[in-house]
């Protein structure tokens, strides 16, 4: 009786936060869900898609207990073993990127909350109706202001400390039940996203409801080193949004030089078109090295941690604007100005300040103090060859290096006056600065480097949010038939094993029809090449969210747009209700929608956890080879896992025998294996013959195209009937069926997992 | 014994169960020959790199012959195999193989029962140290056995950090030369 009335005054607590009242939907079985609520989705997922684990370590370290081995039979002196303490390490790692994600928003929220009041109205424009589907559909809220997205947040906050509260010793010793929670922080982490974006378009009016946004200029060259300039590194656009309002209301902005590295360039370039992005991560180390930046401001995430030291080495003074990181560096927010600005100018020193205007008015007077002294010159071959000349090929370099290559040997041709070697690396090299660290010979790598480094301008689009409701409704139907093959998203961090093969993949599967969808550092790299007309992917393709478009959605935050637009499909063009309903709308996803993500250079917990996240909507993601490193996959075995699902019109429980998606988490070697998974993870069970033809045709001819010829070894298992082979190959597919004794089997009508397994959702949830 | 560091920095061990280090290809010849379903798993680092001017594949491919291994292409290794005119006899990508290894009651590419000694070539080192890692905790059915010029701790057995790529190559023909005479 007690247990009752404590479930129905959280249900009415819950309720309250979510203003049942209003009735705009019902409100469905798991709003604001807790651990258990969506623990039995989870599970279905992984008896499908068994956690793959990879240590790292053979190792646990958590507690004085330890050093615990856990190889063999081992189990630490907590009583785990290797696969749980493997699960905790991701859910700690997907707990990382959702709290910095949801910090970042609520730093931001509660910024914009003080510029704007909480009642400001969230107002994305004329073709977003459906303005936030993570927060709709996991807390069962509809915001309509900058205060309602608190109390998303709010929630957010809550599950995040009861996750973590499970990775305390002696707590969860299940791996599955790890999963699950991991899988709930990754939900979790795309509505946080949410709220940061939805807050940084409304606060700060970026483009929204507007697919064709600026170009932006995009490049170390592309920044003009003769004007004092101001770099932002980080995520947060806080400060350098004040940066550019104070430029502006003084006057100063044609004097002063404004671009960023990683994320918060592309936020700053979504407030002003005329702030220069940099690059990506990997450029980081090396934009700074090269001392154009007069003052660096850093925000959060993805900064380098030895910040101070790099900028003192390069010349740079620093501001470190938020208190994430802040380098033991004194925090000046209550100094006078004129004194900071006097001591950053003469004593070189560094200050954190934590006063947005503050930090704007120090930043402007540093960089224009600052810039007519300093030299900002490129290196020439000349120098280059001078300064290699004391390599003697050791190769300390390639043994630190994350990427294996021998960046010495590169060196060793330089200083022979052969630059070839060393531009084709500049490719491969991740930023890490590693080498030059390493070398007992002090060979200025990084410098070096400005040798190899393009000269290009490139561009890369502006992000620009939300998918609109009205492209869903334009692509919704052609793309859960199949005859849209699919939305690929390359997304996220730049630890890519080979830079140049992000605008290579955007290239071929915008080529191709796909809708392209990109964001992050993952959005820059893809500007960083340009076709045989001079064009980047950007010029080359639409920016709508359509067959053949390459649409950038922003930043990291702006990743919940591209799970969001999943969600937009299932509640606008297959109209089931979102509200509390996830499982709903991650059933339809994994079923209907054939998107798959690729995080080629994924290296942060944030991408760990975005990623996650889209596993449990039912996306799957492809990651690049150093992913291994985050030691989980979610692998199914095509032949002998569990592929039935019900036939929701018939109600019958239907063996498809078909692997589609074949993985929810899985790591390539190779560009070219990717580009063949791409096509593969797009297939979906609800396909119409003429859709399934379609993928199949990508799927065969890239299979042909990167594997050597022939068919896939696997094409039977996608093959229903006749109608599904593509045209194109229509004979070499029928012998091959033929030959290995296929046999045609009934695609399902409408295909689902709700009814396989135990469920508040009825199967009658999922028809519309 | 001290530890041996792997020759990428990125692979050091963080653990207490490591790789038997093997200098000598008769010995390395001698367990192959031992084993009774042997896998050899080929990796597109094959495709890339050459041991004076003949590609690694070709050196793999004359293992396999040379002591009857059925061979795994992983990645992209499946499209050079086919302008050399050689079929492998399955294609996994290496964490798909590896996904498949670790079941005790998969039947092998042979369909003949899973594999008793898996030997990895030509795969990036991170991603097979990783891999390696995954077959030491969670396959004690089977050993592994790594071809490439460095130490690979995560391995049963694995070659020490060749300096100089002519003593791996000695090694290697080493290695062919006693799977062909059967020692």
């Amino acid at each position: 009786m007690a247990e009752v009335k404590e479930i129905t005054r959280k249900l009415e607590e819950i309720q309250k936060k979510i203003k049942a009242e209003i009735p705009w939907e019902p409100v469905g079985p798991t709003p604001m869900p807790e651990i258990p609520d969506l623990r039995n989705w989870d599970m279905r997922l992984l008896k499908t898609y068994a956690p793959f684990y990879a240590p790292f370590c053979d190792l646990c370290c958590f507690c004085t207990y330890g050093k615990c081995d856990l190889t063999e039979t081992r189990r630490g002196a907590c009583g785990i073993d290797i696969a749980t303490q493997q699960a905790r390490w991701v859910l700690l790692a997907c707990l990382m990127g959702c709290s910095a994600h949801s910090a970042h928003a609520g730093h931001i929220l509660e910024f914009l909350i003080e510029k704007h009041g909480p009642d400001k109205k969230i107002d994305l424009g004329g073709s977003i109706n459906i303005e936030a589907p993570h927060i709709r559909t996991v807390v069962g809220l509809k915001p309509e202001t900058l205060g309602d997205l608190q109390i998303a947040l709010e929630y957010v906050f809550k599950e995040i400390t009861h996750l973590l509260d499970s990775t305390n010793m002696g707590q969860e010793g299940s791996y599955l039940d790890y999963e699950s929670k991991a899988l709930h922080a990754g939900m979790l982490d795309h509505v946080g996203m949410e709220v940061a974006d939805i807050a940084q378009i409304v606060g700060f009016n970026y483009p929204t409801s507007v697919a064709d946004t600026p170009l932006i200029d995009l490049g170390w060259a592309a920044v003009d080193k003769s004007k004092p300039v101001i770099l932002f590194v980080g995520h947060n656009p806080a400060t350098s949004t004040v940066v550019i309002d104070y430029l502006r209301e003084n006057n100063l902005y044609d004097q002063v030089e404004v671009c960023g590295v990683c994320c918060t360039a592309l936020e700053t370039s979504r407030y002003s078109d005329r702030a220069k992005v940099v690059g990506p991560f990997s450029r980081q180390l090396f934009f700074i090295r090269s001392g154009i930046a007069d003052v660096i401001m850093t925000d959060e995430q993805c900064i380098r941690t030895d910040m101070p030291i790099e900028a003192s080495k390069a010349g740079s003074a620093l501001i470190a604007t938020l208190d994430k990181a802040m380098y033991g560096l004194e925090e000046a927010s209550e100094m006078d100005t004129a004194e900071i600005v006097r001591q950053m100018v003469d004593d070189k020193k560094h200050f954190a300040i934590l006063d947005p205007r503050k930090a704007a008015e120090v930043a402007a007077k540093v960089a224009m103090e600052i810039a007519p002294q300093r030299r900002k010159e490129w290196l020439t071959e000349g120098e280059a060859k001078e300064l290699a000349t004391k390599c003697n090929v050791c190769g300390m370099c390639e043994q630190v290096c994350p990427n294996l290559f021998n960046i010495g040997a590169g060196i060793a041709e330089v200083a022979k006056g052969k630059f070839e070697l060393i531009r084709e690396q500049f490719n491969l090299c991740v930023g890490c600065g590693k080498c030059e660290a390493e070398c007992p010979r002090k060979i200025p790598i990084f410098k070096i480097m400005q040798v190899a480094a393009s000269m290009e301008k490139w561009k890369v689009r502006a992000g620009r949010g939300p998918i609109m409701d009205t492209e869903i409704r334009t692509v919704g139907a052609p793309i859960t038939l199949g005859t849209i093959p699919g939305v690929v998203a390359l997304v996220g961090c730049s630890n890519f094993p080979d830079i140049r093969d992000i605008a290579e993949m955007v290239d071929e599967f915008a080529k191709r029809k796909y809708i392209v969808v990109v964001s992050g550092c993952t959005s820059m790299v893809a500007g960083m090449w340009k076709d045989a007309d001079g064009k980047t992917v950007y010029e080359k393709y639409s920016p709508a969210f359509e067959a053949g478009g390459v649409v950038n959605v922003g930043s990291c935050v702006a990743n919940s747009h591209i799970t969001g637009a999943a969600i937009k499909i299932a509640n606008i063009f297959a109209a089931l209700p979102l509200r509390g309903n996830y499982e709903v709308m991650a059933d339809y996803v994994l079923n209907r929608v054939g998107a798959v993500g690729i995080a080629w250079g994924a290296y942060s917990q944030k991408a760990a956890s975005i990623g996650t996240g889209c596993n449990r909507l039912g996306i799957p993601v492809i990651l690049g080879p150093h992913s291994s490193k985050y030691r989980r996959l979610y692998l199914s075995r095509k032949e002998e896992d569990d592929w039935k699902v019900m036939d929701a019109r018939k109600k019958e429980i239907v063996d498809t025998g078909e692997p589609s998606p074949e993985h929810l988490a899985y790591v390539c070697e190779t560009k070219e294996k990717a580009m063949v998974m791409i096509p593969k993870l797009c297939i979906r069970k609800n396909d119409t013959p003429q859709g399934r033809a379609i993928k199949l045709n990508h799927y065969v001819s890239l299979h042909k195209k990167y594997m050597g010829g022939g068919l896939p070894e696997d094409i039977q298992l996608f093959v229903r009937r006749d109608p599904d082979i593509p045209l194109v190959y229509k004979k070499e597919v029928r012998e091959y069926l033929q030959r290995i004794g296929w046999k045609p089997r009934e695609p399902v009508g409408l295909p689902t997992l709700i009814g396989t397994y135990p469920s508040k959702v009825s199967v009658d949830a999922v028809i519309h | 014994m001290s530890a041996v560091i792997p020759y990428h920095r990125v692979n050091v061990l963080t653990g207490i169960k490591s790789a038997r280090l093997i200098e000598d290809a008769q010995e390395y010849a001698g367990l192959i020959q031992k084993a009774k379903r042997p896998l050899l798993v080929l990796g597109p680092l094959l495709l890339k790199s050459s041991l004076d001017g003949r590609l690694l594949i070709e050196y793999a491919l004359e293992i396999a012959k040379a002591a009857n291994i059925p061979t795994c292409a992983t990645a992209h290794v499946r499209a050079k195999m086919a302008e050399l005119g050689v079929k492998p006899d399955s294609f996994y990508d290496v964490v798909e193989i590896i996904n498949a290894l670790k079941d005790p009651n998969w039947r092998g590419v042979k369909k003949e029962g899973n594999h008793d000694l898996v030997l990895f070539f030509g795969i990036r080192s991170d991603l097979g140290e990783q891999g390696l890692s995954v077959l030491k905790h969670f396959a004690p059915h089977l050993k592994t056995m790594t071809l490439c010029k460095y130490y690979f701790p995560n391995a049963n057995y694995s070659l020490p950090n060749f300096r100089k790529d002519e003593q791996w190559k000695a090694f290697l023909e080493s290695l062919i030369d006693n799977l062909k005479k059967g020692v």
